[in-house]
């Protein structure tokens, strides 16, 4: 059975990337997703899904982190 | 082996919107930071205007500076008359030819009837004598893509002549030119004012739209009806700007032709102060600040390596959805001695806040952010009809110190490319937008020169012919010089300045000047010019000395010359010596 939030993480990962917003939550839903994959013996899928939407996640979220923070310090 | 096919896939589909979105974006700009900018010297020949470039200071903001490195003020205004407007000589045609005439003979020693059909008098050289008289230094020539490439990669030779013409005439009065691409909803091929509206809309005015060429004017069908009075809020319009920022077609590139043709003529013409790539864009259906961040910076950046042939950038395939990390190609014309002046998007300057990011553009050192100051006229509490005082919350000086914080994120000098408002406000707006112009040391370019039609209402610093008397083919060129618009305009001020950090002030009601500078002996001279219709004494004080130099019409270039320390220069009170329709 496939883990419903890894679909979410990856979903949110890829709108994270032009809309920062969505980055954190990217993150959330794929880091407990694949928590709960890991747990689950088996029985749950989608471990690539949650893992690229963490990763894409994290990219998102730095760029917005490291963007705005040019934005103070450069100016 | 289909889940590794899979894998692969979403690996791949995350990488390209990652390119294409803030993570390229913010990686392309780094990129640009650490890029070594390219080391250019130039002096113009003898009698022509000094080169202009923008400064760098170690410890303070970038500025727009002569072959001397003093600070140089342009004070200006923006004629329209070499815009492609819709003129309503026949209102049942959308796409009337240009009304005035654009072969450069037609204004030589000469100049056409102005026409209440058109919303502005042509353009003539008794104008730029004019400008000059009241002390301007530099105008904001507003011209018009459709004029310039009326067909798809054919470029006007005769348009650019008329250009031409008027830099000519500009370089005779030692008036700087800024080439403005200019447009205002996109374009006048937008829609016919003839078709009904939709229902909550209004038939778009044409009047006033400008800009892209039929060809390069892409609705895909959406219809042209306006909105809240705004000829923006159009899905026309909506449509055609998204079309540009994704370069459907190729526009875009088409666009970056029709600039690089323009610098090609100019390139070694020390009369152009620069070039301004695009006048107040608009989002389209775009949402800041990715609009700006992922579309129009990039654009910028795109025109300026093609312009250039700065190499900050990675050339990309065109006519294709462009990602952030593209650069352009050069395009031959290498012209890196000239200002580039950036407007930011339409939104930042309705909101008086900066919708966008600033990162990086170029590694061009010679970029200009270009500020339009409507605060209270166009700005959100005008547009929602809320109480002036609630916004901005920073009042007048929002919107030019957030700028200023702005062009320092992206290395930039700071200009008004833009202000105005009805002759009716002067006393608070136009008074007050002057006064922070002052105390944030940049210059300006008022809109506008001239405009035709409603004697009152008319923005120009000249009021406006009244379009309801006799043939509307053969006006006067304009009404009156309007008074009030002389007094605050023609002000003393200083052109040039070695040092950055001056700071001055006008009285426009009591005639007097107070500047206050430092100087290391041999800097360049501080020069400040004090229009005809300030008649009182001028005294330097402290450590320099001043000569001046009298014009013909009274006016007066100050020449101070500082020998090491601190210094003053000021212009007593005396009663302004106003010339109004005289």
């Amino acid at each position: 059975m496939r883990d419903r939030a890894a679909t979410r993480a990856l979903v949110l990962g890829l709108l994270g990337l032009p809309f920062g917003v969505f980055a954190p939550f990217a993150i959330w839903s794929g880091g407990r997703s694949l928590r709960r994959i890991r747990i689950s013996n088996g029985e749950l899928k989608g471990a690539t899904s949650a893992t690229i939407g963490l990763v894409a996640g994290i990219i998102g979220l730095a760029s917005l982190i490291l963007g705005v923070a040019y934005w103070f310090l450069a100016s | 082996m289909a889940r590794g096919i899979w894998r692969v896939a979403i690996v791949l589909l995350v990488v390209l919107v990652a390119a294409f979105t803030y993570p390229g974006a913010v990686l392309v700009s780094m990129v640009v930071r650490l890029t070594p900018a390219p080391a250019v010297s130039s002096s113009a020949p003898q009698g022509a205007l000094p080169w202009l470039h923008v400064e760098h200071p170690q410890d303070g903001s970038p500025y727009i500076a002569d072959d001397r490195n003093r600070m140089v003020l342009l004070h200006g205004a923006i004629p329209g008359g070499l815009i492609d407007f819709w003129n309503n000589s026949d209102p049942s045609r959308a796409d009337t030819p240009p009304y005035y005439p654009f072969d450069a003979g037609a204004y030589d020693g000469q100049c056409p009837a102005n026409s209440g059909y058109m919303p502005v008098p042509p353009l003539c050289q008794d104008d730029i004598a004019r400008m000059a008289a009241l002390g301007f230094n530099s105008m904001r020539l507003a011209l018009s893509w459709s004029l310039l490439e009326p067909q798809r990669g054919q470029f006007s030779g005769t348009y650019l002549d008329r250009i031409a013409q008027v830099v000519e005439w500009a370089r005779a009065q030692g008036i700087y030119v800024i080439l403005d691409m200019h447009q205002n909803a996109y374009s006048r091929f937008v829609g016919r004012p003839s078709t009904p509206a939709l229902p909550g809309g209004a038939v778009p005015e044409l009047r006033y739209y400008t800009g892209a060429p039929a060809w390069a004017t892409l609705t895909d069908g959406f219809p042209s009806t306006t909105y809240s009075g705004q000829r923006e809020i159009n899905p026309a319009v909506l449509e055609a700007n998204s079309n540009f920022w994704y370069d459907r077609s190729g526009i875009q590139d088409e666009y970056i032709a029709a600039v690089a043709f323009l610098a090609r003529r100019f390139k070694d013409d020390s009369t152009v102060a620069g070039y301004s790539l695009f006048n107040e864009p608009l989002p389209g259906w775009n949402l800041p600040p990715g609009f700006e961040d992922l579309l129009l910076l990039p654009f910028y950046r795109r025109v300026i390596d093609a312009i250039t042939g700065v190499r900050d950038g990675l050339p990309c395939w065109t006519g294709f959805y462009m990602p952030a990390i593209c650069g352009y190609p050069d395009l031959g014309v290498r012209d890196q001695r000239h200002l580039i002046f950036l407007d930011a998007g339409l939104l930042r300057h309705v909101m008086d806040f900066p919708t966008h990011l600033g990162m990086p553009v170029s590694s061009y050192p010679n970029v200009v952010l270009s500020l339009h100051a409507y605060t209270h006229v166009f700005s959100l509490d005008h547009l929602l009809g809320i109480d002036p005082k609630s916004y901005p919350w920073g009042g007048y000086d929002q919107t030019y110190s957030l700028a200023e914080r702005e062009a320092r994120a992206i290395n930039a000098a700071l200009f008004v490319g833009e202000f105005g408002d009805f002759p009716s406000d002067d006393a608070q707006i136009l008074a007050t937008e002057l006064l922070e112009q002052e105390q944030h040391r940049v210059g300006f370019a008022f809109w506008t020169w001239k405009e035709n039609c409603g004697g009152t209402s008319t923005w120009g610093v000249y009021q406006g012919i009244d379009c309801g008397q006799g043939n509307p083919a053969s006006e006067p060129p304009n009404g009156c010089l309007r008074v009030e618009r002389e007094r605050l305009l023609a002000r003393v001020y200083p052109r040039a300045s070695a040092d950055p950090s001056l700071s001055y002030h006008y009285d426009s009601t009591t005639g007097a000047f107070s500047l206050a500078a430092h100087g290391e002996p041999g800097d360049g001279p501080t020069l400040v010019w004090v229009p005809r219709e300030a008649i009182g004494e001028v005294v330097t004080s402290g450590a320099a000395t001043q000569t001046i130099t009298i014009s013909g019409d009274g006016s007066r270039l100050v020449s101070v010359s500082p020998s090491g320390g601190d210094f003053a220069v000021s212009v007593s009170a005396a009663p302004l010596a106003l010339t109004g329709c005289s």
